[in-house]
């Protein structure tokens, strides 16, 4: 089961870090789910112990007896829900961005930290290039 | 003199306060010596969890330099008040200069080896403040900052030799150090130890390579540049030598590092002196040769040698701070130290002009000086001691330029070139200014004539290098041989030398401005613009701006972190065991999995892409499913549908504005690739990893015991989620909720400007 499960985890995570490398901010998002995807694998893998059996009490019965650990499943059961959060509030922002900066475009973003116009000095940020309302609103 | 922007003038009584310091101390050390009360030692528990006591030991050596201390001091505080009179900086000077020789006496009576650390950096402190005491002028500045850098990094130095010296002695107090130490053997941790303190004493006493800050510190004022700069801190590392030679005095690299630096350092401050017009810098370039001179004397075994530095210690204290008073004087008087606008000064400054005879026929060594005497005792250890010719070469260098320069500034300015500075009214200056160099110029006669009166001393300092055990003889030599012979042809040189100093002026400078370029100082100067440029390249290497180098400096240093950590615990991980065969769904649900994200590298479409990247998520609920997970399936199901579902509304927006294919790109970026695979692959194995070590049941275990009789639940999962661990997901729920306020805002900005767009429209 284990050797499975790494071969999966290495090709989820692979791709994801190969999609979040990419200069396109929408295969950047989809390559951080896809991260976390693998991330949750990975901890379900690595606490994978007991059987395949839900991990429910049977009837008659006070112990939990034969059955899957029940303790990875509850940690990758919340992180699957935060993983869930930050992916759609980064869409959101992505689409934000694409609205306000008019480009989706990773390497072209460069408001916060503009490119250096001098060899030793940290680039100074020009009046234009921190527009305080978002550029469709100055009309 | 240029008049600083704060600070007050000080009154008379004030002064004399302050110059009843080093007076006192003077007088101290005086009555201490006359009652052969040596030596003394004193110890005070200081951190006591670490075994550091402020332990103090006063023996001859120390005794010689407290005695220059507080004489030079006591000269320099009554020259200030003259020099300095009425200047509103005076009364910064008096402190700085009182605190300096509180350090200085501190530097050379610790008996351990992180006070006497402790007090050598104060004076590296102090003669920054010092040298950057007219902090109104850049030169100045820049000057100060280049005495502070390399004395602070040679400090630095030292406090790592320290260390390792005191780890191996396994003390660190200098007289029980100066035991143990030669009886240690020669291992690489006392080399490390020796060759790091070498370099905070060459850095302290201007050794080559470290010799171009000594000169340019030359903009502190005359005083400062006295006290500091030729007479007391420069000698420290000559002390420090001195102090440690009994350790390290019987190792060949020891030797050869002293006598070759020393050498060096005495034949090129020499040749350098030649180069200069300013009064001061020619003394200052003699100083640095001077501390050469001492360095290679250190060097050398025998007692003749450590009864040289005793001796070489006191006489250039002796001729030297005179003659940097004679400099000061000129300056004051004259307005200049450039030796061409100098002339006949003897008629307006008499006083100044005798006290420059006699430092200068000390520091020329002319019979019935001390400087004499000297020179007898340096070519008398050095045809005992075996020196190799360079050694000797530079010493006949050093003696012949020493009379030269002697000449320079006590009878070139004073009788020779007459009218040259006849426009400016050269005037001699007050008392305070003309007493104390002839006071110091006239012991050094003194002690030239009878010099029996600093035998005890200099034999009391020779002891603390090597054991002495007869009674040594400073005297008068009158035998005809190599001594002799040896003066003769330093004078003779030195003459030529004086004769000829414009025309070789010339000639060196010329010469030597050729090779500015490789110099040292040049060095420094690249090494400082070159920090500004290095942290400028290693910033914008770490913040580029551009988000997939973060997220690759990211991923890269995780991986590496990881890598390293399974690295070093390799040979504790057991092979992992295979395990039985995973069933149809489980085989079917992985390979999903991975067709979802292979297919997801190679999607133009960013539907598409989506949609592969969805095989993921449902392929993992899937797998959940089957391994007995039906809960975290379920959720996995639910949100991926709902991430599905808004990521496409997300796409339709995006249509309007006809992005729904990804930006061009390349097809393959290898590099990018090898990275992703990197990381992949120290993910798979750490997993593989953490399934062979032992197995921790005791939190599932609890669980399944206690979620029964204590939460009522049969489903653990749940119970663990919604019972046990109730905060946590209180804490999901509210992160949820966040990322939904957060994002409101945002959509509501897009809405508000389209309704804004459309009533332009």
């Amino acid at each position: 089961m284990i050797p499975l499960l790494a071969l999966t985890v290495f090709v989820t995570v692979t791709a994801g870090v190969y999609l979040a490398l990419s200069r396109d901010l929408f295969r950047c998002v989809v390559g951080l789910a896809m991260l976390g995807a693998g991330a949750n694998l990975a901890l379900y893998a690595a606490g994978a112990k007991g059987s395949a059996r839900p991990a429910v009490i049977q009837k008659g019965a006070e112990v939990l007896a034969d059955a899957a650990n029940p303790l990875p499943q509850a940690l990758v059961l919340t992180a699957i829900v935060i993983g869930f959060a930050l992916v759609c509030f980064a869409l959101v922002l992505l689409l934000r961005v694409m609205q306000y900066a008019g480009s989706d475009d990773a390497d072209r973003l460069r408001l916060a930290e503009p490119r250096p116009d001098d060899p030793l000095k940290p680039p100074s940020h020009s009046a234009d290039c921190l527009p305080v309302y978002p550029r469709e609103d100055r009309s | 003199m240029a008049q600083a922007n704060t600070g007050q003038g000080i009154g008379r009584v004030e002064r004399l306060l302050f110059t009843a310091l080093p007076l006192s101390a003077l007088c101290l050390v005086l009555w201490k010596l006359a009652r052969l009360e040596l030596p003394l030692s004193a110890s005070l528990s200081w951190v006591p969890a670490l075994g550091i006591d402020l332990a103090f030991h006063i023996d001859g050596l120390s005794a010689l330099m407290l005695l220059m201390i507080s004489a030079v001091g006591t000269a320099v505080f009554l020259y200030a008040g003259g020099y300095m009179a009425g200047h509103s900086g005076q009364r910064r000077l008096f402190v700085l200069l009182s605190l300096f020789m509180l350090a200085m006496i501190g530097t050379v009576t610790a008996d351990h080896l992180l006070v006497l650390f402790l007090f050598w950096e104060a004076t590296s402190v102090l003669s920054f403040l010092l040298v950057g005491f007219d902090y109104h002028k850049s030169g100045s500045r820049r000057s100060a900052q280049q005495a502070l850098l390399i004395t602070g990094a040679g400090g630095l130095a030292l406090l790592a030799g320290f260390l390792l010296l005191g780890q191996a002695a396994g003390t660190y107090r200098i007289r029980e150090i100066i035991e143990v130490v030669p009886q240690l053997e020669q291992g690489g941790r006392l080399t490390a130890a020796l060759l790091l303190i070498l370099v905070g004493a060459f850095t302290k006493s201007a050794q080559f390579p470290f010799h171009f800050w000594l000169p340019n510190a030359m903009a502190a004022p005359t005083p400062v540049s006295a006290y500091l700069h030729s007479a007391t801190m420069v000698k420290l590392g000559v002390y420090l030598l001195a102090r440690l030679d009994p350790a390290f005095g019987e190792w060949p690299l020891w030797e050869l590092l002293l006598k070759g630096a020393g050498s060096i350092t005495a034949a090129w401050g020499m040749i350098l002196a030649l180069r200069e017009r300013d009064l001061k810098r020619i003394l200052a370039w003699s100083t640095v040769a001077t501390l050469g001179t001492l360095v290679t004397l250190v060097g050398m075994r025998g007692e003749g040698a450590s009864v040289a530095v005793g001796s070489l210690l006191l006489a250039h204290a002796l001729y030297k701070a005179p003659l940097f008073f004679v400099a000061g004087n000129i300056d004051h008087g004259t307005g200049t130290r450039v030796i061409d606008r100098l002339g006949n000064l003897r008629h307006s400054m008499p006083w100044t002009a005798a006290v420059a005879l006699l430092a200068g026929a000390s520091m020329a060594g002319m019979p019935l000086s001390f400087g004499y005497i000297v020179k007898d005792v340096i070519v008398e250890a050095k045809s005992a001691g075996e020196v190799f010719a360079f050694a000797k070469a530079a010493n006949t260098i050093f003696g012949a330029v020493a009379v030269a320069v002697a000449g320079v500034a006590a009878v070139r300015v004073f009788w020779r070139h007459p009218g040259v500075n006849e426009s400016c009214e050269a005037r001699e200056g007050s008392l305070s200014m003309i007493l104390p160099p002839l006071a110091l110029a006239l012991s050094g006669i003194t002690l030239g004539v009878f010099p029996f009166f600093a035998q005890g001393l200099i034999a009391g300092a020779a002891g603390a290098m090597v054991p002495v055990p007869r009674e040594i003889l400073l005297g008068i030599t009158l035998e005809f041989g190599p001594t002799l012979a040896s003066l003769a042809l330093s004078y003779a040189i030195g003459l030529g030398v004086y004769i000829s100093w414009d025309w070789l002026h010339e000639r060196f400078d010329a010469a030597v401005q050729r090779i500015d370029r490789l110099g040292m100082a040049a060095h420094f100067e690249r090494l400082l613009r070159g920090i500004p440029r290095a942290a400028a390249a290693s910033t914008r290497f770490v913040q580029s701006g551009s988000l997939p180098a973060y997220v690759a400096l990211a991923i890269g240093t995780l991986s590496l972190l990881l890598a390293l950590v399974m690295a070093l615990g390799w040979s504790s991980f057991a092979v992992p065991a295979l395990g039985g065969i995973p069933g149809p769904a489980v085989l079917g649900a992985c390979a999903l999995i991975a067709a979802g994200a292979l297919a997801s590298l190679f999607q133009k479409d960013r539907l598409a892409l989506l949609l592969s990247a969805g095989l993921v998520g449902y392929g993992s609920g899937v797998l959940f499913l089957f391994s007995g997970a039906p809960d975290v399936a379920y959720t996995q199901f639910t949100v991926e549908t709902v991430f599905v579902i808004v990521a496409a509304s997300i796409l339709l927006v995006l249509r309007r504005s006809g992005r729904l294919s990804s930006l061009p790109e390349a097809r393959w970026r290898p590099a990018a690739l090898a990275l992703a695979a990197a990381f992949g692959a120290v993910i798979m194995l750490l997993l593989f990893v953490a399934s062979t070590g032992p197995f921790d049941p005791a939190l599932s275990d609890y669980f399944s015991e206690t979620s029964l009789p204590q939460a009522f639940g049969r489903n653990v999962v749940n119970v663990i989620l919604v019972d046990f661990r109730a905060l946590d997901t209180l804490g999901e729920i509210t992160v949820v909720l966040l990322s939904f306020l957060a994002a409101l805002p945002l959509l509501a900005l897009r809405r508000a400007g389209r309704e804004r767009k459309a009533e332009a429209e």
